[in-house]
């Protein structure tokens, strides 16, 4: 490139380019905003989701304990269902004073995997199928026997091993 | 790095405030005027976040702001008809009341000359002049933006600066008799 050209394009870089309008700035910042708040609720969502599972398992967990507690309470000594709610659910001797009789697992649904791809470029595939566990137990005292069933939500993620 | 709410306001906010002289040098070189180069901004912020997401909402580079930008300009020129938008760019550079860049240099009359100048340009050459020099792109950032090789960029650029200055070395000559 000659001079002259190259003189020119020291001319055009001082044409400084125009920045955006007082409005236009505005408009932008408050789009900016908008996407934020939509985000901020896409990841709470997500977040929700997450704990929702969490919760499950919680609540799985929560009724087991009741349901311990519970067959304790109807085989035992009568006290009334407020004294039953005060006590701990799942502590080590509500669970002993139970025998397990029969412990069964099967999946009740799964649905069909999407594939997805990695940013590592891996090909895997997610899924979610629904685990019942099904536990029978007996209250050793009284003899009663208690069946208790959960159910768990698993995401199955693994790699696609085959088209 | 993860961003929450605050964060990500505050960086897209930076990054345009940095970026949007060039995106909207650019803008204006595709768009009718200061408004619709704008919204063609506006447009594009919405799917550069889109994009950014899997990126954890970085805010983009700007070759990509650039190729979304040219993207959007070709779909509403399709939209709004060719014909019609390079007539009213015709009258809009005439008018002279409507520009996109600001005269810096010592001798206004000449910086006057050369804007009006770089605005009559054809399309392709003014677009990649932008993208070189407003833009801060090299030739094959061009020429990725532009979907065409390094070299027919350069190419482009070179003949900008050629028509340019054959324009500028007329007018003078008629103005010195």
């Amino acid at each position: 490139m000659d001079n002259t050209l190259k003189d020119l394009e020291s001319n055009l870089e001082t044409l400084t380019p125009r920045g955006l309008s007082d409005l236009g700035r505005e408009n932008c910042h408050q789009l900016i905003d908008q996407l934020v708040v939509e985000y901020e609720i896409s990841t709470k969502n997500l977040n929700r989701g997450y704990g929702g599972w969490k919760g499950s398992a919680a609540a799985a967990a929560v009724a087991l304990g009741i349901g311990i507690s519970g067959g304790w309470f109807l085989g035992g000594d009568r006290t009334s269902s407020l004294d039953v709610e005060d006590k701990k659910s799942g502590e080590a001797a509500d669970v002993l004073a139970f025998e397990h009789l029969d412990h069964e697992t099967w999946i009740l649904a799964t649905e069909s995997p999407n594939v997805y791809v990695t940013k590592s470029g891996e090909i895997r595939e997610i899924s979610r199928e629904v685990e019942v566990t099904e536990e029978v137990v007996q209250h050793r005292e009284s003899g009663l026997v208690v069946t208790i069933e959960t159910t768990d939500h698993h995401v199955v993620d693994a790699p696609k091993s085959d088209f | 790095m993860s961003f929450d709410g605050v964060n990500l306001g505050e960086t897209w906010r930076e990054w345009l405030e940095e970026s949007a002289p060039r995106l909207l040098a650019y803008a204006r070189a595709r768009c009718n005027d200061a408004q619709e180069a704008e919204d063609l901004l506006q447009d594009a912020l919405i799917k550069l976040w889109g994009y950014q997401k899997e990126r954890e909402y970085r805010p983009p580079d700007l070759p990509l702001a650039f190729s979304v930008m040219r993207y959007l300009a070709l779909d509403r020129g399709r939209r709004k008809g060719r014909r019609e938008k390079r007539d009213q760019k015709i009258i809009q550079f005439q008018s002279g009341e409507d520009h996109w860049l600001d005269p810096t240099l010592e001798d206004a009359e000449e910086a006057e000359l050369l804007r009006k100048e770089v605005e009559a340009l054809p399309d392709k050459l003014r677009e990649a002049l932008t993208l070189k020099i407003w833009g801060g792109l090299t030739f094959a950032e061009i020429g990725r933006v532009l979907k065409i090789s390094h070299n027919t960029a350069a190419s482009r650029y070179r003949y900008a600066l050629e028509q340019l200055q054959q324009k500028l070395n007329y007018l003078k000559s008629i103005k010195n008799g």
